[in-house]
């Protein structure tokens, strides 16, 4: 595991916190999305120096096979809006980058 | 594994136990002797070190032995000065960087496992219970080694639990605060995080 995904995994630990704490906006769809988003970035982040997420790969998660599609993309358009995503700029449309804390 | 990737683990590790260490002894033991001046113990009440311990033994397993090592001989070292080598103080040390990465080692021998891994959701609650179960066993032990009283034994326990729990509080915020001041590229403020 590189040093940036334990941070991920640090901060995945903390947010599921937050959640508890009900100081967190999330709802577990979007939760979800992001702790699958944050699986993909770890496991490629380090390889490819991008850490990119494609739509699809997330759609085929786990934690999101039983999830519909409305669901998911509403959830996702959720996250762009909430920051914890964004577009990737290198990549065509469908790809998006964790966003780690600086 | 080689040193070059070891490294870093260290000084991150250990530089944030020696952080948390000192937080604990300059800042918050003088604040808990204004409070409880008749708490003679010299255990702290909120031994952040504690949640360093804990959280490193779990993102890192047993290399955690080896990246807490260098901060847990200074903070030993800051009490104990040359009586760091005792038997007794050593045998603190030990305890000190074992304990964590062996309790989560058994939890896993014993079917929960605990570790960081693609597709599995983090539980901080699970966290705060492994914690409360590593300092069930360093407490005693540290109590034994370095001859301390019962008094110290509830001291030890009390400040590891919360030591952990604010600890994460903290860096929950810390995070948190991140988040809201990053730009955002479309110029929108993210207000709801």
């Amino acid at each position: 595991m590189s040093e940036i995904s334990k941070l991920t995994e640090l901060r995945k630990l903390l947010l599921d916190m937050e959640q508890s704490m009900g100081l967190q906006n999330l709802s577990s769809v979007e939760r979800d999305i992001y702790y699958a988003a944050s699986d993909h970035a770890t496991s490629t982040g380090a390889g490819t120096g991008t850490g990119a997420v494609k739509t699809t790969t997330l759609q085929e998660h786990r934690l999101l096979a039983q999830v519909s599609r409305p669901t998911f993309f509403r959830g996702l358009k959720s996250l762009l809006g909430k920051g914890y995503l964004e577009p990737c700029k290198e990549s065509s449309r469908g790809y998006y980058i964790v966003k780690t804390p600086r | 594994m080689t040193l070059r990737t070891l490294m870093p683990e260290i000084g991150v590790v250990s530089l944030a136990y020696l952080a948390a260490f000192l937080v604990t002894y300059e800042i918050l033991m003088p604040v808990q002797a204004l409070f409880f001046p008749e708490f003679s113990s010299r255990a702290s009440l909120l031994f952040l070190p504690h949640g360093v311990r804990v959280l490193s033994a779990w993102l890192l397993g047993w290399r955690s032995v080896l990246a807490l090592l260098p901060g847990v001989i200074i903070g030993f070292v800051y009490f104990a000065g040359a009586g760091v080598l005792e038997p007794s103080r050593l045998a603190g040390i030990a305890i000190a960087v074992t304990v964590p990465a062996a309790c989560f080692y058994l939890l896993r021998r014993l079917g929960w496992d605990l570790r960081p891994a693609p597709g599995r959701k983090p539980c901080w609650i699970c966290i705060m219970i492994a914690g409360l179960l590593i300092s069930f066993f360093t407490s005693p032990l540290t109590n034994y080694a370095l001859g301390s009283g019962l008094e110290d034994y509830v001291a030890y326990l009390i400040g590891d639990v919360f030591g952990l729990f604010f600890l994460m509080l903290i860096l929950m915020l810390v995070f948190r605060l991140l988040r809201r001041s990053e730009p955002d590229p479309a110029g929108r403020h993210y207000s709801g995080l």
